[in-house]
């Protein structure tokens, strides 16, 4: 093996494969793809409530989270704990599936969105809320509000 | 390939240098006999490496005296090293001893223990090395770059009379995130390192180099000394096949026991081993990583020559002589709670940073995420957590109120690990670095013998850096 093909198949082994669930369109929602440290639990706890919403979700593990964000175009102040693939968007951190539906209705020319910060009582975390949560908008000039659930 | 794995300064060339040395500084007559000084020279330098080939693309790297894993210092117990250590990079650093039990001035902690060294600038280390075992140096200042960016080295103390085997081995394990082109991302420090499980590569490295196989001889005994020198991953390694006994941790003796399942090592972490290397000529057994249960690989192969060294292995396995510390008395002992908070998951509201409450969120945005006893520390120089009499045992309770896994290093000393989740150990391990699984409760006894003001700190660099690290002053 040589040494850029070592290099790649450690770093984007997972990237890739995240990439190709992408041409699998379900009829309602497509797949998504859940990547996230090897080591959090609360990640598993959003992939469940996505599931009982309807999306078949892929969990995967990795070191090199905040590589493929960077790759991604996700900016550091909106990087969540994990990072989804679904359709053509990256989707960082607990977003309820109101704005992921907003998100696949309207199709913006965007990256994707985030709700940054795991606030209590969002999806897979514990805790009650106590405050709107604020989902932004990223890779379309400056990151700004998407909608507020 | 070639055996990459006696990169190390020998003990021939070592003894060559204090040779030299001693006809410089000659003994007056009258002196006390002791054992000889041994000096060596550190220079940390940015540099490159073939980390990933051996003929192909170098890897930028900082690095000691040109060569990762920095240059192996091994003298034998009780002598004394001095060793000049020249900065050559363009910001200021220190060399730490870890678990060497070494006078507080020599701890290389900066700020703490002593003006860090300037750039250009040398500054001279020496003491005694009181207990044999396997240690290593690094910089403590800024580690979680300086230690990313290849600066480290194993320093071997050797036993007086050494357990007979037929090879004295050491792997210094470490992983770097390297990108497609194989050099380092400059990610150093983010966020999201720095509140999970801290900057763990995609590329793991054994003495320097991505290895595929290691040699051996049927019948073999080898002594493997481990050493994590890596930022933050832990390492979960399983012999295929094979049985090695454990003699010692962070360079301390225990009672010789076979691992029968997966021995952890988190960063910092040394184990001894005896690996009698039971199979065949032409066999081939794989050490596997199997820590993070969804990322498990092969570390290398161990390839067995065509030559069998002795036809029945060596059998018995005995218990290296004891070191010197002093045995803490617990019945008498005090004891003090600290606990270990911040993170993802862990629930942590509040923390007290530069003296003030602030909440988790205005923690991150400043570059903080973890607490000792509440407080997250923002240098090396902090009101002590615990003032401790010179000479008195203590027990500390630690407490893992994470959801995450922490190395716990205390400076100065050596701890005995004497129980986890309220159940006393089986060994009793002699440590400096102790792994606190998430939640876990892990008591540790120790007699405070070494006075100054010492670094108590999770070794996930990132952790580190992100505030889990308070002081214990011994009178």
């Amino acid at each position: 093996m040589t040494i850029r093909n070592r290099i790649q198949a450690a770093i984007f082994a997972v990237l890739l494969s995240a990439v190709t669930a992408v041409s699998t369109l379900a009829a309602d929602r497509p797949d998504a793809t859940i990547i996230k440290n090897p080591q959090c639990g609360c990640c598993e706890s959003y992939a469940d409530y996505l599931r009982e919403n309807g999306f078949k979700v892929t969990v995967k593990a990795s070191h090199d989270l905040t590589l493929m964000k960077r790759e991604m175009g996700v900016p550091d102040d909106f990087a969540g704990c994990h990072t989804m693939v679904l359709d053509k968007y990256v989707v960082e951190g607990h977003v309820p599936v109101s704005a992921i539906d907003k998100l696949l209705a309207e199709r913006p020319d965007i990256k994707g969105i985030s709700l940054p910060g795991m606030p209590q009582g969002s999806p897979g975390m514990s805790g009650t809320k106590t405050a709107p949560f604020t989902v932004y908008q990223f890779g379309q000039g400056p990151a700004k509000v998407f909608t507020v659930e | 390939m070639k055996n990459t794995f006696n990169n190390g300064l020998s003990r021939r060339s070592f003894l060559a240098a204090a040779g030299a040395a001693a006809g410089v500084a000659a003994v007056p007559a009258w002196a006390a006999p002791s054992l000889p000084l041994r000096q060596i020279d550190l220079a940390a330098a940015p540099g490159a490496t073939h980390l990933v080939d051996s003929d192909g693309t170098k890897t930028k790297v900082w690095s000691y005296n040109g060569r990762v894993p920095g240059p192996e210092i091994r003298i034998r117990q009780g002598e004394r090293l001095r060793v000049a250590v020249r900065n050559g990079l363009t910001e200021e650093t220190t060399v730490h001893w870890h678990g060497l039990r070494v006078p507080h001035a020599m701890d290389g902690v900066p700020h703490l223990t002593q003006k860090p060294i300037a750039p250009g600038e040398t500054f001279v280390y020496e003491f005694d090395a009181p207990d044999a075992g396997t240690y290593w140096y690094h910089p403590h200042q800024r580690s979680f770059e300086q230690v990313g960016r290849g600066l480290y080295g194993p320093l071997i103390i050797e036993e007086t009379n050494p357990p007979q085997v037929d090879r004295d081995v050491t792997w210094v394990l470490d992983d770097w995130r390297l990108l497609i082109d194989a050099q380092i991302s400059e990610d150093f420090g983010n966020r999201h390192d720095m509140s999970h499980a801290g900057r763990i590569g995609n590329t793991v490295t054994v003495n320097g180099r991505i290895t595929d196989m290691f040699e051996a001889r049927a019948g073999e005994r080898i002594r493997l000394r481990l050493i994590n020198a890596a930022n933050a991953r832990i390492f979960g390694l399983e012999f295929d096949g094979h049985t090695p006994w454990v003699i010692a941790y962070d360079g301390q003796p225990v009672d010789p026991h076979q691992v029968t399942g997966r021995l952890d090592i988190g960063p910092a972490m040394r184990i001894d081993l005896i690996l009698d290397l039971t199979g065949d000529p032409g066999d081939a057994f794989a050490v596997r990583d199997t820590f993070y249960s969804r990322l498990k690989y092969r570390l290398l192969n161990v390839v067995y020559g065509p030559k069998r060294l002795r036809d029945k292995p060596m059998r018995k396995v005995a218990a290296l002589p004891d070191n010197t510390m002093p045995e803490p008395d617990l019945a008498s002992a005090e004891r003090h709670h600290i606990a270990f908070g911040g993170g993802m998951m862990g629930g942590m509201a509040m923390a007290k940073m530069g003296g003030r409450e602030v909440g988790m969120m205005e923690m991150m945005r400043n570059g903080k995420a973890w607490t000792v006893n509440g407080v997250a520390a923002t240098g090396h120089v902090m009101d002590p957590i615990l003032t401790l009499a010179r000479n008195r045992s203590y027990i500390l309770a630690l407490d893992n109120q994470t959801a995450w896994y922490h190395p716990i290093h205390l400076h100065g000393h050596s701890f005995r690990v004497i129980s986890r989740n309220g159940e006393p150990t089986r060994h009793k391990e002699w440590q400096d670095t102790v792994m606190m699984a998430p939640r876990e409760q892990v008591e540790i006894a120790f007699v405070a013998d070494n006075p100054g003001g010492w670094m108590f700190h999770c070794h996930i660099l990132e952790h580190q850096a992100g505030g889990m690290m308070g002081v214990i002053q011994v009178t």
